[in-house]
């Protein structure tokens, strides 16, 4: 174990151990039999110490369980966001990053030689020019140093406008503090947030999936490559059977459930012609690949398209093309008036009407109301009825009912 | 732009709290810091390529640190950073936190930048149809207030329509703004004084919410919201089988992720989980075991297992009829 580091170079090899331990919790050593042992200590050790406040450990038969013990409910912050701030980096990355930066905060405009001789003169320090040339230019790349060219002479300085404007600004930093909990890409605003010392002492988030942070990587390229309208090739590992396959598709739209917790990329699939759904988690790869000319009008046919989505599916196990789903549901009135805001404000533009005293009939028109079972069982107790034109699902839905009866002794 | 990038990592953080201190360090006062911002193993990685001199960062003066930077030392945003905030300034939410004439400052400041993504990227297919309203000027006068007042623990006069359609009139110390994404609203988590040695934590939901005053009374001492929650969860947690058919086994644990909860395995294909919850949580619980059919079985706690077992009867009642 000498050779341990705590800090890794490649976001995607630990990515799958933070979400076993995260979302299972109880997988013991044996059970990581696609790792060596060697590997899974160094992965194991390197969670214990990013994650050390909120690791439980518990000893089961197989071995101990390393688990990741999160309640939202009681959070600031989102503590997996610790992943993302464990890039590796090597000696001069660090000492250049401080001196070139430090440097230009009181230089105006410098060349790659000046700021060369002045690391040495202000900082003792010596460094090649070419080493020095290629940070400025990473720098400059991702935004931190502007780069001007005047003639012949490239020069590198700072713009702390932005940063200065932030800095005084409290409101930017209230939403800072709510967004880095409760919107997309939290990640970026936790670490703006750093930058700016500010810590959310104000907002919790409810429904919230924490580990949905993992996937922000994928989701990152993904919009990249949506708003570049580009097709791409995504590497996808089945959550089933572990196979890896590759696709090629275009990138239209994240379709995210806030009660599940997963997240899809919604893309067309040019070879089958027609829209899929693919789970963010299972991604693990995205290639950008060429422009796609008629992006624009993929998205129109999705958004004609999108009435007829329960969830994600667009397709029935039946294969037809369309299904309606009727259920009745005893509603007491006017007591239980908020069950039908219920149906009104979940049913996903379902018609609602009123049958009689206390009875109410609940219609849609989906692709596949197979995806609406789960929903529909949360009105148990109250179903007078359902008919679906997709007959597996009506059976399905009275069959499981005789089964919870049965488990229940009821 | 990367987001996996030593530019975000926590060693930079820590070793620019450690440079920005205007004050010469002794190891102890670094290892001091390292323990609270870094890792748990950082100080292995940090301290010995301070002490070679691989970081060559400190000046050594004997015993001492000192920082070779300047103490007005600041990071400029990378494009990742300034693309997010472009982002944000399309959300509905914004105009919460910001004035039009802040919004507008920004939107000028990053003119130049194309935002990391467009609203009508995402779409949140079973989010409740009824959020708040944002964009109205009450709305965002009562968050603003709100906000005021959690920051300075300051009590406000609330007139509130409860949801069962009554006005209530209470004094309440605002503790928390919490944020639903499904039903995509926010809460207020309150503390209602009851009388002078008693408060009450209450929710209330801030559309509701008919006027709000801030009073000049504020709450001496800072409110330990944790311990008020978890006071309030069950001694006993709701005990979960889950049967590993039809994946069920990954859509329990992604769907209670954020719970807390613990896990083990009872056999091959039989796996056992506990949920901790409170009262508040108690509906919205019952109907989440519910919509997973047979494939969770509730164990316990006795509680839970007679309101699931009232819901079956009513329905198989219902059938029958």
């Amino acid at each position: 174990m000498s050779d341990f580091q705590e800090l890794i170079k490649n976001f995607s090899n630990i990515r799958e151990y933070v979400r076993d331990f995260f979302v299972y919790g109880f997988k013991t050593r044996n059970e990581f039999q696609q790792k060596s042992s060697r590997t899974y200590d160094n992965q194991r050790r390197r969670l214990e110490s990013w994650l050390s406040p909120y690791v439980r450990k518990d000893y089961a038969t197989g071995g101990s369980n390393l688990s990741l013990a999160i309640d939202s409910n009681l959070l600031d912050t989102n503590p997996l966001f610790q992943v993302w701030k464990t890039k590796s980096f090597t000696d001069n990355d660090i000492v250049l990053h401080f001196f070139i930066l430090d440097l230009l905060q009181s230089s105006s405009a410098l060349t790659v030689e000046e700021i060369t001789d002045k690391l040495l003169t202000k900082y003792e320090t010596l460094f090649d020019v070419q080493v020095v040339r290629r940070k400025c230019n990473a720098y400059a790349k991702e935004g931190i140093l502007q780069k001007q060219k005047i003639g012949k002479s490239v020069t590198f300085f700072l713009d702390n406008t932005l940063i200065n404007w932030l800095k005084t600004n409290e409101n930017i930093h209230d939403a800072l503090a709510f967004y880095q909990i409760a919107g997309n890409l939290g990640i970026i605003g936790n670490v703006l947030s750093e930058q700016l010392e500010i810590q959310n002492q104000t907002f919790r988030v409810k429904h919230s999936f924490f580990v949905h942070t993992l996937e922000d990587g994928i989701l990152f390229e993904l919009l990249s490559a949506m708003n570049k309208q580009l097709m791409t090739q995504l590497e996808i590992k089945s959550s089933k059977n572990m196979h890896i396959s590759t696709i090629n598709c275009i990138p239209l739209q994240i379709f995210t459930s806030t009660r599940s917790g997963r997240r899809f990329l919604c893309a067309y699939l040019n070879s089958h012609r027609r829209f899929n759904c693919y789970r963010l988690d299972t991604i693990k790869k995205v290639f950008p690949l060429e422009n796609v000319e008629h992006y624009n009008e993929l998205l129109e046919k999705l958004n004609r398209n999108r009435p007829y989505l329960w969830g994600v599916s667009f397709q029935s196990q039946e294969r037809s093309h369309l299904d309606t789903l009727v259920m009745t549901i005893w509603v007491q009135e006017p007591s239980e008036q908020y069950i039908v805001d219920r149906l009104k404000r979940e049913g996903r533009g379902g018609t609602v009407t009123k049958t009689a005293r206390n009875t109410y009939r609940y219609e849609i028109q989906v692709f596949d109301c197979n995806e609406m079972l789960p929903w529909i069982r949360t009105f148990t107790g109250r179903i007078l009825s359902l008919e679906c034109t997709a007959k597996s699902v009506e059976k399905r839905f009275y069959e499981d009912l005789e089964n919870m009866y049965h488990m229940y002794k009821i | 732009m990367e987001l996996f990038s030593e530019l975000y990592s926590c060693y930079y953080r820590v070793l620019r709290h450690l440079l920005c201190s205007q004050n010469p360090l002794t190891i102890k006062e670094i290892y001091n810091r390292i323990c609270q911002e870094g890792f748990e193993e950082s100080l292995l990685s940090i301290i010995p390529k301070l002490e070679d001199g691989s970081w060559d960062l400190f000046r050594r003066e004997g015993e001492l640190y000192l920082s070779k930077l300047s103490p007005s030392f600041c990071i400029p945003l990378t494009n990742l950073e300034k693309s997010y905030l472009k982002a944000l300034l399309a959300d509905s939410r914004i105009l919460l936190f910001l004035d039009a004439e802040q919004a507008e400052t920004l939107d000028r400041m990053l003119d130049s930048v194309q935002p990391l993504w467009h609203q009508e990227q995402f779409y949140y297919y079973d989010r409740f149809d009824d959020g708040d309203p944002y964009e109205t000027e009450t709305y965002r006068r009562h968050f603003r207030l709100l906000l005021k007042a959690q920051k300075n623990r300051q009590f406000v006069d609330i007139d509130y329509n409860s949801p069962k359609g009554n006005r209530v009139h209470h004094y309440y110390v605002p503790i928390r703004l919490e944020y639903s994404l499904k039903n995509d609203k926010f809460r207020l988590l309150a503390l209602e004084q009851r009388s002078l040695n008693y408060n009450k934590l209450e929710t209330l939901n801030i559309d509701r919410i008919a006027s709000a005053q801030l009073t000049e009374h504020t709450l001496p001492s800072s409110i330990d919201i944790n311990s008020i929650i978890q006071n309030s969860y069950y001694q006993e947690p709701l005990t979960l089988r889950i049967l590993n058919k039809r994946n069920a086994l990954e859509r329990a644990m992604l769907h209670f992720a954020n719970y807390e909860k613990n896990t083990t395995k009872i056999d091959e294909n039989t796996y056992e989980c506990l949920i901790y919850y409170n009262q508040s949580m108690e509906t919205e619980l019952l109907i989440e075991v519910l919509s997973f059919g047979p494939m969770l079985t509730v164990i316990g706690n006795e509680r839970f297992l007679k309101s699931l077992k009232a819901r079956l009867q009513k329905q198989k009642n219902l059938l029958q009829a």
